[in-house]
């Protein structure tokens, strides 16, 4: 077959493949021009998921007839000035959306430029460019793409439901507006049942505001302010606490000078960030800006810009690592506040009339347990040992006839399972009387301190089922779980004394040779040094391999070659050796578990506010190793509301 | 098939065979024991297809048959039934179940062809050779310790046994090593062992091994070749697939030049050892020797509770030497030692150590010191 040159309407459906892939990278591109039109108002309308319609309307400065013509012209753009690749400061300026969406759709652009008597428009049909118009419009553009991929009806098979793609759009938009509070999105259509609208915010905290009208409020209260400036890169934005995770990590934004990018080093430095205060498969939210001179970073990499290259990924890395560490800490205990939030959700007797049941728990329903109703076999009343004893009420309370029923209040938790289980309920109630309360009450003999009250935990008053430590604050309840505490603790300080004394490793008789590819190897070398210090020793071994003489000591008896090959993918994933401090932080959280204070141990008093004491005192203390919280915290003012007091 | 056998017989045997058999298996028969009545006898055999054990018992046989069933519930019903009693196990007419009787206890358990049962004595073996029991245990007893359990380095999971020439003849030899320490021992090598193939006996079949040479007269008849081990002890025959992999080159990491020798009563040492590393709480945590002359300070520092220091009386008469040893080896090497004394032989701080009994001796231990 005879080699010929493409028409140029092919060679632009080619090209459009790469720009836009689905409806969405339309209205990114869109909106992205808007914004450099210097909007302060932008409209987006779509039908069918963006097949049938996108519309995009701003108020920006719009173009003259000329520019009109051009725009539409593969390689037009007016963001680049001459040849200065180096130097871009506008979202876009590769010249290729409009004629791309041109050669896939039917495109429709009006727009008036304050020079220009009136407006005008071009349409563009699959690639066949129309005259230039005249049009009534006030200033601004409208941008009009229907019937998308029409001219590749390839393409449009593999486009998804109409819902699949309008949630795309959905999350285009709300990217961009993290970025731009100072602009008015609105987004609405016929294939959307509730418009979005994020109004313009203004003032200091007026990025907070758009992020709490686009991911809600819930970030904003459990974000920890980020702000660092290193050598001219400055990072800004919010981190969330620890304790609000998310399974996927679709909630992290990044921003490289406004523009919004989803590049590996950053994921990678957020990972490493949270490595230590997140289980591995849990995500944390984050909205960061990184601001940077623009030759310090390329754009360029790929038509979609969603990647971009630093000229010196080691401190964008360490700025950004050290930054979100620097706030956890600072955070220390801070727990997620949805922990209150949720259990009062719980707690509140939804429906459920107080006359009949449902109420019958209330008396010591203090924990975040589920909800009343769920789990209870019908409550039966234990008669007490009668006596004028002030701890009695505790004893006569309501209790569960089976002992997995019992997730309320469990005031007679070990009878009651004893009882259950064997369904001899009734012979065993004399002796419930004798029996030690699961509810350890020796707090309440102690005087409480109002000093004490004064702590961020407050003073312990009780613990319940034997795990639970309740506190009371001065405007309110805090509840501990004491294992999850106290194992955090012990894995601080594990890892405080690992830091200080350094990993001893153990030599090996015979070295492991690791085969790997030679650029592997040769990232594995650079970070000798670092390996060192965490006690994995290994020195090159000809081409392609390396031999390793020591490893920690910590790990035992181990899998050499994959703990090897895994760092060497780490290394080439994400730039940092972040597999053998996970390791052997992994080791120390084990033996924490095993080193800590069990479920089921009752604490005295004394030993229940010194724990609460070393938590206030320990960074990092507000959630184990998994990202639960280790306490939360209900307000008085909220407890009131649940029974009607507000 | 119909076989009578005093309950006795039939448990021993039974307890050296149920154990090759898994607890889980996704093949169904090899939950089951073999049971052969021919001629006089009983055959029992099992297998995990790696390792077999096969056992013979004398019985009545009245009708000459073959089945199986479940080998750990035939293992516990002949467990609890009562001592001295005659046990009949007889297939059912359909040949659905076997009956097992006793006393007045009857079980029927549900059977699966015979014709099912993997076997793994087909193959023929290279060399074969007698060693008394004794010997062959002491190899297994001064060597089991130090194999790996780290699944990657598969021929490290086992016993490598072989011959070597040396000065007072051909001597069969047991290596094994886990990469930090590496024990090595050593007996006459008996006549037909001399020339034979390099082998490495996996742990699952050295700890059976173990548990069956438990007469020290008797001798052990092996047969092997390159990919399989036979051994006869008795009514007892176990065969075992061997770990398919090259064992390393262990030669070269036992040190010839260390000149610093070091004598140390080794109960006192072991004890010591033992003491100073209560203070330690992780897994693999060091313990430092300095040997200066004529005394050796044992030191552990845990940051976390405290620090432990105790000094030995030795004999050491080279220059001062500071090493860092992960103590749970020292305590297993000493415990390997049978002589008074044990006789280190160090070089530096990062290169391997040799530790042997005192006197003319066919065990040594070499030992990866730890960088701390």
């Amino acid at each position: 077959m005879a080699v010929r040159q493409l028409s140029e309407t092919v060679i632009n459906r080619i090209a459009a493949g790469e720009v836009i892939e689905r409806p969405a990278s339309v209205v990114k591109e869109l909106v992205e021009n808007a914004l450099d039109a210097g909007a302060s108002r932008i409209e987006v309308v779509t039908a069918a998921g963006g097949k049938t319609l996108m519309r995009v309307s701003d108020d920006g400065a719009g173009m003259t007839a000329a520019d009109l013509a051009l725009a539409v012209e593969r390689h037009c753009t007016s963001k680049l000035t001459e040849g200065d690749l180096m130097d871009i400061r506008t979202l876009g300026f590769r010249g290729e959306a409009l004629p791309s969406i041109g050669a896939v759709a039917r495109l429709t652009i009006a727009t008036r430029n304050a020079e220009e008597p009136h407006g005008w428009e071009i349409t563009v049909d699959g690639g066949e460019k129309g005259e230039v118009a005249p049009s009534a419009l006030n200033r601004g553009t409208r941008v009009e793409v229907r019937d998308l991929f029409f001219a590749t009806p390839a393409r449009l098979k593999f486009l998804k439901t109409d819902r699949a793609e309008t949630a795309a759009i959905t999350e285009v938009v709300k990217r961009i507006a993290l970025a731009h509070p100072h602009v008015r999105f609105s987004l609405s259509g016929p294939d959307r049942r509730q418009p979005l609208d994020f109004p313009a915010a203004t003032g200091p905290d007026a990025r907070l505001a758009r992020i709490g009208q686009v991911l809600g409020s819930d970030f904003v209260d459990n974000a920890m302010a980020i702000e660092a400036e290193r050598e001219g890169v400055r990072l800004t934005g919010f981190a969330g606490l620890p304790t609000y995770h998310r399974a996927n990590a679709l909630q992290q934004f990044f921003f490289v000078n406004g523009r919004p990018v989803r590049d590996k080093l950053l994921l990678g430095a957020l990972r490493g960030a949270y490595a230590d205060v997140l289980a591995r498969d849990r995500h944390p939210i984050v909205v960061l800006d990184l601001d940077l001179d623009p030759h310090q970073v390329d754009v360029n990499v790929h038509p979609a810009k969603a990647d971009v290259r630093f000229r010196d990924s080691q401190l964008v890395r360490g700025l950004m690592v050290g930054a979100i560490k620097r706030a956890l800490v600072e955070a220390g205990h801070r727990a997620s506040s949805t922990g209150g939030r949720e259990a009062l959700d719980f707690a509140r007797p939804n429906g459920v009339d107080p006359r009949t049941g449902g109420w019958q728990g209330g008396n010591a329903q203090a924990a975040p347990a589920r909800p009343w109703s769920g789990g209870y076999a019908a409550p039966r009343h234990v008669p007490s040992r009668p006596s004028g004893d002030a701890q009695d009420w505790r004893l006569s309370a309501f209790r569960p006839l089976h002992g997995e029923g019992a997730s309320g209040v469990e005031v007679l938790e070990e009878t009651a399972q004893d009882a259950g289980a064997f369904g001899f309920a009734e012979s065993q109630a004399p002796f419930a009387g004798f029996d030690a309360t699961s509810a350890d009450t020796r707090a309440d003999a102690m005087p409480v301190d109002a000093g004490l009250q004064a702590h961020p935990l407050g003073a312990a008053r009780a613990q319940l089922h034997a795990n639970y430590i309740v506190a009371q604050t001065e405007d309110g309840l805090v509840i501990v779980d004491q294992h999850a505490a106290h194992e955090r603790l012990v894995y601080e300080r594990l890892k405080d004394a690992l830091a200080a004394k350094g990993v001893a490793s153990q030599m090996l008789l015979i070295p492991e040779v690791v085969e790997l590819a030679q650029e592997d190897v040769e990232r594995l070398l650079d970070r000798a040094d670092e390996l060192a210090e965490c006690g994995l020793v290994l020195e090159s071994f000809g081409p392609g391999a390396v031999a390793v003489r020591e490893t920690p000591a910590l790990l035992g008896d181990t899998d050499i070659r994959g703990l090897v090959r895994d760092i060497a993918d780490d290394i080439a994933d994400m730039s940092e050796a972040t597999r053998l401090r996970e390791r052997l932080d992994h080791v120390a959280a084990t033996m924490a578990c095993h080193g800590s204070v069990r479920s089921g141990r009752r604490l005295r008093p004394e030993e229940m506010n010194a724990l609460l004491r070393e938590m206030e005192a320990t960074p990092l203390s507000g959630q184990c190793n998994h990202g639960r919280p280790t306490w939360i915290e209900l307000k008085l003012a909220d407890i009131e509301k649940l029974f009607g007091r507000r | 098939m119909k076989a009578t056998l005093e309950r006795t017989d039939l448990l021993k045997s039974l307890t050296h065979v149920h154990r090759v058999v898994e607890r889980r298996n996704t093949i169904p028969i090899l939950s089951n024991v073999l049971i052969r009545a021919d001629g006089g006898e009983l055959r029992l055999k099992a297998t995990d297809l790696d390792l077999e054990i096969s056992e013979t018992v004398p019985a009545l046989v009245e009708a000459p048959g073959a089945t199986t069933v479940p080998a750990h519930m035939l293992y516990e019903i002949v467990r609890k039934l009562p001592e001295g009693s005659q046990v009949v196990m007889e297939t059912s007419s359909d040949q659905a179940t076997l009956e097992i009787r006793a006393g007045r206890s009857r079980f029927a358990l549900q059977m699966l062809p015979e014709s099912d049962f993997p076997d793994l004595t087909a193959g023929d073996f290279s060399h074969s050779f007698e060693v008394a029991a004794a010997d062959f245990r002491k190899l297994i007893d001064r060597t089991q310790f130090a194999i790996s359990t780290e699944e990657t380095r598969y021929y490290l999971n086992g016993i490598y046994f072989h011959t070597v020439e040396s000065p007072n003849g051909a001597r069969f030899r047991a290596v094994a090593t886990d990469g930090h320490r590496l024990a090595q021992a050593e007996v006459a090598a008996p006549g037909g062992a001399v020339g034979m193939p390099g082998i490495i006996v996996p742990r699952k079949t050295v700890g059976e091994i173990q548990k069956l040479l438990d007469e020290p007269e008797a001798n052990v008849a092996i047969e092997l070749s390159e990919t399989k081990i036979r051994l006869t002890t008795g009514p007892v025959v176990l065969t075992s697939k061997l770990i398919d992999g090259t064992f390393p080159d262990y030669g070269r990491v036992i040190p010839q030049g260390n000149d610093k020798e070091l004598q140390v009563e080794r109960a006192e040492f072991e004890k010591a050892v033992d003491r100073v590393s209560t203070i330690s709480s992780e897994r693999g945590r060091a313990v430092k020797l300095a040997m200066s002359e004529g005394r050796m300070v044992l030191t552990v520092n845990n940051p976390d509770s405290g620090s432990a220091t105790e000094e030995l009386v030795v004999d050491y008469d080279a220059e001062p030497i500071e090493i860092g040893f992960n103590s749970r080896y020292l305590l297993d090497i000493a415990n390997q030692l049978t002589s008074e004394t044990a006789i280190f032989r160090l070089a530096d701080a990062g290169s391997p150590t040799l530790v042997q009994n005192s006197g003319a001796d066919d065990t040594l231990y070499v030992l990866m010191p730890m960088r701390v």
